[in-house]
């Protein structure tokens, strides 16, 4: 296992890659021109964000479960490369143009880094392989409030000023109550924290009167009543959730999630995108993606090739569209 | 009693050969991973944690907590040693840690930092096990206006810091508050100062600038001053025989204040998000305030350097009270742990400690010894450390460079930190040279914007009055500390001085 976090060849000068990706292009072509995979080659499989955080554990969960069941035959060579909120791994992706063995992890920044910084790539420049899961978040109040279900939250939202926390603002957590709130026909005041810790201290503490959350880290605080959970964004409620009912349920479906999938570099030979697909359609049906699923309160949500190119600029253009509107981004 | 056999059966889980050893093992990790600047806990248990994929929960957690402990241990040797903080939580310690090796007591100033870690540690460790059900409700009345308070009050240790020439201090701190307002602005998600850069989304971070302040400045101006050329002449003068232990007099000057340093810690650590750096600014102004001989502050005064070391290990423990009976991290590290908690399907919440009892009593129990292990790995360790600054200077200095070059690169592989560190290394420079107050700039970049998140966060919430700091309980207490030690200990302080005074003058 490689322990580094950052090789220079990430802080390349993107800039001026796009002269220098001629030759590896040409290069990286007749290479692949035979069957793939090629096992005396190395898969560089890269994590844009530092170890123990969400995108790391997901790429390190597929890594064990491809040498698990012996999926891949040549070796994989992990490496995190963090910074920039993802803007330098993908970035090291993205220079790669035309390899098949070019690997990454996508997760919620690689929508909103492009809106908010200079990169040189958008979501839709890389080989799609397949969106695997979706992170989902739950709204929810702090257990002593009055307030039982979504429907009396609405009501007493249409009826009261109100707060509602998230993390960030170029975020999910900021988009999902915004489309939920215009679907529903109420208004609200958007408190923004640094991270999930300082929201749910701020709910705890009565400062706020909710927020959204992946429901993971606060599944211990739903179990004891601390908090409690009012609705669902996903498409279909986890199993530790219980019968709390999802957006769609209370009709006030908004669409929209952050992808956890699989990409490879930009103009991936065919080969490559064909070989990925078939390997991560026996991933998901492993126990112990399963376990990984349930363990990370995920919202499995699969779909393949070029619709997951679809599902990112559809996304993209969704969160650009109400980040527009309040005037976060340009 | 409850909590005596929960103890009891924690340290039967902890004391088990495998266990023991995972702890050894975790705590010498942890020093060294704290001794490099740069590396602090939260950095080094990241970067470890991959390497505990697979293994049995309760050895993983042990493991990880000693190296998290062992960070804070270990971090403070470079403060020291080199000048250079290897994290925020110990900035305080260079303010007279470094004075005091450049004295020539090098040698008791570490061995009294780690004994003062070992009593901030335990102490945490003792009110963890006999209050942390109680302290859960500490940590669940803090919001905004809590924190903003909470900020401003470590930014009164700013006043003692901004030092003799009040213009200079002011506009260092003026320098660092500006350099925090870098980043995307929190509550617009509108990009400030970032010239498209994502590298700078995250804004500046504080330990490039720390490291370049402080440890590079430092070394130029030995450059400048012409240290390297002094042949043999090492950093400062030590001499082994007569200096290492520290004397009597330095502990029993110091014994109240490792108790004020271990609770003042625990209580701050205990609030999320506030933590071991300003537990460790807080604990240094209140003892210089309470100080018979305050002017001795900043020039290597023994209990300068104790209160901000105990504090920061009380409050690396006090930390560890929102984790394990609310789930909530309150600080990088302890995020860290609750990564490992989620990774192994656990729940982390107010049900925790009875659902698992076996980790999280084996955990409680293995800081103790924990803490006893580290101290004696310290007094091991130190005659070795001290040896660092017998080099002689122009073969140190190259060292040094390089140490602040990997240690800023480690953190976040970026270059354009590294470039921020060598820039702050040559403004350190002319800071020292013209007496403008790094240390300053360092807090108000680390204050200014949790001040400014915190303020903004209350205004949303309160719809822009600033009523809302009197109706909140937490509130009003922070406001009435706040003016007890803005004003009461400064009067006792003047009081003091003219007892002995007149007490002098009567003879």
């Amino acid at each position: 296992m490689t322990l580094q976090t950052g090789p220079i060849t990430a802080r390349v000068k993107l800039g001026v890659l796009g002269m220098a990706l001629a030759a590896p292009l040409a290069f990286a072509g007749a290479a692949t021109a035979q069957s793939y995979p090629d096992a005396g080659e190395t898969l560089d499989w890269t994590i844009a964000f530092g170890p123990g955080g969400g995108n790391d554990i997901m790429a390190r969960t597929i890594v064990d479960i491809l040498a698990k069941y012996d999926l891949y035959p040549g070796e994989i060579a992990v490496e995190n490369r963090a910074g920039g909120s993802g803007a330098v791994g993908w970035g090291y992706l993205f220079a790669q143009d035309g390899s098949g063995y070019g690997i990454s992890t996508t997760s919620g920044s690689f929508v909103t880094t492009p809106l908010q910084a200079d990169t040189p790539w958008q979501p839709a420049d890389f080989t799609p392989v397949a969106l695997l899961a979706t992170d989902d978040l739950v709204l929810v109040v702090n257990g002593s409030s009055d307030i039982q279900d979504i429907g009396q939250f609405i009501d007493y939202a249409k009826a009261n000023p109100i707060t509602i926390a998230g993390t960030g603002t170029v975020n999910v957590d900021f988009i999902v109550p915004t489309l939920f709130a215009q679907a529903a026909g109420f208004e609200f005041e958007y408190v923004s924290f640094n991270s999930m810790a300082d929201q749910t201290t701020a709910l705890l503490s009565d400062s706020v009167d909710a927020m959204v959350g992946n429901p993971g880290e606060i599944l211990g605080l739903i179990d004891s009543g601390d908090l409690r959970a009012l609705v669902y964004s996903g498409a279909s409620t986890p199993a530790a959730l219980g019968d709390v009912p999802t957006m769609g349920d209370v009709g006030h479906d908004i669409g929209v999630s952050m992808p956890r999938g699989l990409i490879l570099a930009p103009n991936a030979p065919a080969e490559a995108q064909a070989f990925w697909i078939e390997t991560m359609k026996r991933v998901v049906e492993t126990p112990e993606w399963a376990a990984y699923i349930e363990n990370n309160t995920l919202t499995p949500t699969i779909v393949y090739g070029e619709d997951f190119r679809t599902f990112l600029t559809r996304t993209q253009n969704g969160f650009a569209e109400v980040l527009r509107s309040v005037g976060a981004i340009q | 009693m409850d909590i005596f056999s929960d103890l009891m059966m924690g340290l039967s889980i902890a004391i088990t050969p495998i266990n023991l050893a995972y702890l050894l093992v975790g705590a010498m990790v942890g020093m060294i991973v704290g001794v490099i600047p740069g590396f602090g806990p939260s950095a080094g248990l990241a970067i470890l944690l991959p390497l505990t994929f697979g293994m049995d929960p309760v050895g993983a957690i042990v493991m990880l907590a000693a190296i998290y402990y062992g960070a804070m241990y270990g971090g403070t040797i470079t403060s020291i040693l080199l000048n250079t903080p290897g994290e925020s939580a110990t900035v305080a310690s260079t303010f007279d840690g470094y004075p005091l090796a450049k004295q020539g007591r090098a040698g008791p100033a570490l061995v009294m930092q780690a004994v003062a870690s070992f009593v901030g540690g335990t102490v945490g460790v003792i009110l963890i096990t006999i209050l942390a059900p109680m302290f859960s409700q500490v940590s669940r009345s803090f919001g905004p206006p809590e924190y903003f308070l909470l900020a401003m009050m470590g930014m009164l240790t700013l006043i003692v810091m901004i030092g003799a020439n009040w213009k200079l201090g002011v506009i260092s701190a003026l320098i660092g508050f500006a350099l925090g307002t870098v980043g995307v602005d929190l509550e617009t998600g509108q990009s400030r100062y970032t010239f498209g850069s994502a590298e700078l989304i995250g804004g500046i971070y504080f330990i490039p600038i720390a490291i370049g302040l402080f440890g590079l400045g430092e070394l130029l101006y030995a450059f400048y001053t012409g240290m390297h050329r002094t042949g043999s002449g090492g950093l400062v003068q030590y001499d082994k025989e007569s200096r290492f232990w520290p004397t009597a007099q330095d502990f029993i000057s110091t014994r109240w204040t490792m108790v004020r340093g271990s609770i003042l810690g625990f209580v701050v650590g205990v609030i999320p998000g506030a933590g071991a750096t300003i537990a460790s600014l807080m604990a240094y102004s209140t003892e210089r305030s309470l100080s018979k001989n305050p002017e001795n502050f900043g020039k290597g005064e023994m209990a300068g350097l104790v209160a901000p070391e105990t504090a920061n290990n009380a409050a690396s423990s006090g930390a560890m009270i929102p984790l394990l009976t609310l789930g909530i991290p309150g600080s990088a590290s302890t995020a860290v742990l609750l990564a490992a908690f989620l990774l192994w399907g656990l729940r982390p919440g107010p049900l925790f400690m009875g659902q698992n009892p076996e980790l999280a009593w084996g955990l409680i129990a293995s800081m103790y010894l924990g803490n006893m292990v580290l101290l004696a790995i310290s007094i091991f360790a130190i005659p070795l450390f001290v040896q660092i600054i017998k080099v002689p200077y122009r073969i140190l200095g190259p060292c040094i460079v390089v140490i602040c070059a990997l240690g800023t690169f480690t953190v976040h592989a970026s270059f354009v930190e590294m470039w921020l560190m060598v820039a702050a290394g040559i403004v350190g420079f002319f800071m020292r040279l013209y007496g403008f107050s790094p240390a300053a700039l360092v807090l108000a970049l680390v204050l200014g914007p949790l001040a400014e998140e915190a303020l903004r966060q209350t205004m949303t919430i309160s719809r822009g009055s600033f009523g809302i700091f009197l109706d909140r309980p937490a509130s009003v207490w922070i406001i009435i500390v706040t003016i007890a030690l803005l004003i009461i200990l400064p009067l006792i302080g003047r009081i003091g001085a003219r007892a002995k005074a007149n007490k002098a003058t009567g003879h």
